[in-house]
């Protein structure tokens, strides 16, 4: 009997995950890339975007951007989602070069400046939406040590997380009467609220979410060896037993490690 | 069970620059195969205690002597104990279920085989098996929580331990956890659990350590004082009953999500001022999608929102009128002072100083913070930083105030505590105050009105 192939099912919403930068686990062309491949694709898009000077070039790129993410099978939704923030510095940017050079000599400089700044970050956001962190970490190891590359990793998981953030901090602070909408924030008397009621919130809930996450690596062994293995590292080999010891120091004032016995005391253990 | 596991003698910890010890002396011991559940009020030293038996404090000084008889493991590919943290939210960080079950044996280096075994035997235990692939931000909280266990039941250790595991789950979700837990307590785990309210985990517990300021002050083979959740007194008195305008009026809201299809289906809700509304509702029920169309942070796809005789509600006409409490309240902290956070919406609305005042010192009077208001919020206790926040919003005396989920984190004595700040809002300044909670209010004569809200659905429960 002949297996049919199982295709995709195709979404029926606009929008494939439930904030900006989510990985979507489905199928593509660009997720079937390389970590490695997709970040150097990235790169050259990115330095690309930092190049172009021409309306036709910038016209070209943002062609070239846009059917890279759509290659993605991420929709126009998702899209929104994952640059509507950026939209607010075009909102700002684009009248105050109007303000500086006039409307005629502002207006394209502004468009400009504000598309660069999309296209820059949009390479990274098809990468966070497209790779699996073993795939990343395996990708960015390559280059750099592993924890090294954890931490990249990390730092970029949580980009969503913190989208997630933003709202609904700003949804509670808006409730209060914080005046935080795009157009309040065209009055620079209300970008103390920005500050004050919307980044000052975020960055104390970050360093809170960072120390939590660093506990949570720690207690799951992170940094313990100097290699580590890969859930799907196909015919890699795996590391001998005793070959690569352990090169970090085992917390000794814990039971985590299996430690047979520790005394603490004898003049009070500064930890 | 007879063979101790882990022996602590005498383990205190000081936080850097703090006048009194988090844990001061404490010693115990654990036999292997035992369910401990540590116990006592917010800041008692319960979670300290955990990340001290786990080597994860940083800073501060600890001494005394834990020794645990385990055999050193046989092989480097285990850990001997395995941390559940009390937020999921933060302990989670690869993107699929697989890539976060693997990460610890991945550190550990354990041969890709053997990891793929272990993903797998982790993810039966809690019953998430065949679930490798998922996207983990698409699971609720209760599947969440059943990932950070598997995720540290796959670097086999002997001994678990759980902060506050119940905190951010559901009935239904306790029960799940209940199950999986006696599952794994009858293969030979140890388990050590910190809860402020372990009643649900009463059939497993072995042992109860009580600590209360740092201190281990009893040990009990039975629930520890279980008089404290009655609630106490008479119960609340009710606002004089309003035949006006009604205060919510809610006509045939629908709601619809891309991704998860119907939230809310034709949803009536009529609420008189003054009126203690409790909705009640599973995780995922569509509580929180309510609370935030009546807050007009989203846009029903069908009926009429009313508020305070506001219609179609948008959140910058809402302050003053109606108070909004999130979960987690906490961070919506930003001021350099208690008193400054409380008055912000005042000076918003355009309060003369002098009032500003006198409202601010009422409502941390009613809160119990008054002693606070010059300190900074972000340093003071989760419950504090609660109240802060709670006075925040109470603070311009709004017509209607909706909490969503106001008892997380919060201890026994504390949830009491809430209610009653939230029972004197009607009579003092007839407010109406709607609760949404996936928990039982603790004290159950508290609401006027009790709301059930099942799969987008909504129905008037009747006593």
């Amino acid at each position: 009997m002949l297996k049919s192939r199982t295709e995709p099912p195709l979404r029926k919403s606009l929008r494939s995950g439930d904030y900006g930068c989510q990985y979507v686990a489905h199928d593509s062309p660009v997720h079937r890339m390389g970590a490695a491949a997709k970040l150097v694709f990235g790169m050259v898009l990115t330095v690309l975007a930092a190049g172009v000077r021409t309306p036709p070039t910038l016209l070209a790129l943002v062609l070239v951007t846009l059917g890279y993410y759509l290659a993605a099978r991420l929709t126009l939704g998702d899209l929104w989602r994952d640059v509507r923030l950026f939209l607010f510095q075009a909102v700002l940017v684009i009248p105050l070069y109007c303000l500086v050079h006039g409307f005629a000599g502002g207006v394209w400089p502004g468009v400009r400046i504000s598309a660069q700044i999309i296209l820059f970050y949009l390479p990274g956001v098809v990468f966070l939406r497209t790779t699996r962190s073993v795939d990343a970490m395996r990708g960015l190891r390559r280059v750099i040590p592993y924890r090294l590359s954890f931490l990249v990793f990390v730092s970029i998981r949580f980009v969503p997380l913190f989208f997630r953030e933003l709202e609904e901090i700003g949804a509670a602070q808006r409730l209060r009467g914080a005046r935080l909408l795009p157009r309040q924030q065209l009055d620079p008397r209300n970008w103390r609220d920005l500050f004050h009621c919307l980044l000052l919130p975020l960055m104390v809930r970050a360093l809170k979410t960072a120390d939590e996450v660093s506990r949570s690596a720690e207690a799951r062994a992170f940094g313990l060896f100097r290699e580590r293995t890969f859930l799907d590292a196909a015919g890699r080999p795996a590391p001998e037993p005793g070959a690569t010891a352990p090169q970090l120091p085992v917390p000794l004032d814990s039971v985590a490690s299996g430690a047979c016995c520790h005394k603490l005391d004898n003049n009070s253990k500064e930890i | 069970m007879d063979r101790e596991l882990l022996k602590i003698e005498r383990l205190s910890f000081n936080y850097p620059g703090a006048s009194l010890p988090a844990l001061s002396e404490i010693s115990c011991a654990v036999r292997a195969g035992e369910c401990i559940c540590i116990t006592g009020n917010s800041g008692c030293g319960k979670s300290t205690m955990l990340l001290a038996i786990m080597g994860l404090l940083r800073d501060g000084t600890l001494t005394g002597t834990m020794h645990f008889s385990q055999p050193p493991v046989s092989d480097r590919w285990s850990r001997a104990a395995g941390f559940v943290f009390q937020n999921a939210e933060s302990q989670i960080l690869c993107n699929t279920v697989a890539e976060e079950v693997a990460f610890g044996p991945e550190n550990l280096c354990v041969p890709p085989d053997e990891i793929v075994r272990r993903v797998r035997g982790a993810l039966r235990a809690v019953g998430l098996e065949g679930q490798e692939a998922r996207n983990v931000e698409r699971f609720s909280a209760g599947q969440k929580q059943r990932l950070t266990i598997a995720s540290v039941l796959s670097m086999n250790p002997k001994l678990l331990i759980l902060d506050e595991p119940t905190s951010q789950l559901d009935v239904q979700g306790k029960q799940e956890l209940l199950a999986i837990l006696a599952d794994l307590k009858r293969q030979g785990y140890t388990l050590i659990m910190a809860e402020h309210d372990p009643r649900p985990f009463a059939p497993l517990i072995d042992r109860y350590l009580v600590l209360k300021r740092g201190r281990l002050v009893e040990t009990a083979r039975s629930l520890p004082n279980p008089g404290q959740y009655a609630p106490q007194g008479a119960k609340p008195e009710s606002a004089a009953p309003d035949h006006g305008a009604p205060v919510i009026d809610v006509l045939g809201l629908g709601l619809i999500y891309p991704e998860t299809g119907e939230v809310l289906k034709r949803v009536d809700l009529r609420v008189q001022r003054g009126e203690r509304v409790h909705l009640f509702g599973s995780n995922g029920a569509g509580k929180s999608s309510l609370l935030r169309c009546l807050a007009g942070l989203e846009r029903p796809g069908a009926g009429r929102v009313a508020l305070a005789g506001l219609e179609s509600p948008r959140p910058e006409r809402l302050p003053g009128k109606v108070g909004v409490l999130f979960q987690n309240p906490a961070r919506q902290l930003f001021a350099e002072s208690v008193r400054e956070e409380v008055a912000f919406t005042l000076e918003r609305l355009g309060h003369p100083a002098g009032e500003t005042g006198s409202i601010v010192a009422e409502a941390l009077e009613l809160c119990g913070i008054g002693h606070l208001a010059g300190r900074a919020p972000l340093t003071l206790s989760f419950g504090e930083q609660h109240r802060v926040a709670l006075a925040a919003v109470l603070a311009p005396r709004p017509e209607l105030l909706l909490l969503d989920e106001p008892f997380a984190g919060l201890d026994f004595p504390q949830r009491l505590a809430l209610l009653d700040i939230l029972a004197q809002m009607p009579v003092r300044y007839g407010t109406t105050v709607l609760i949404a909670s996936h928990d039982e209010l603790p004290d159950g004569r508290w609401a006027d009105r009790s709301f059930l809200l099942k799969e987008g659905s909504l129905a008037e429960i009747t006593h």
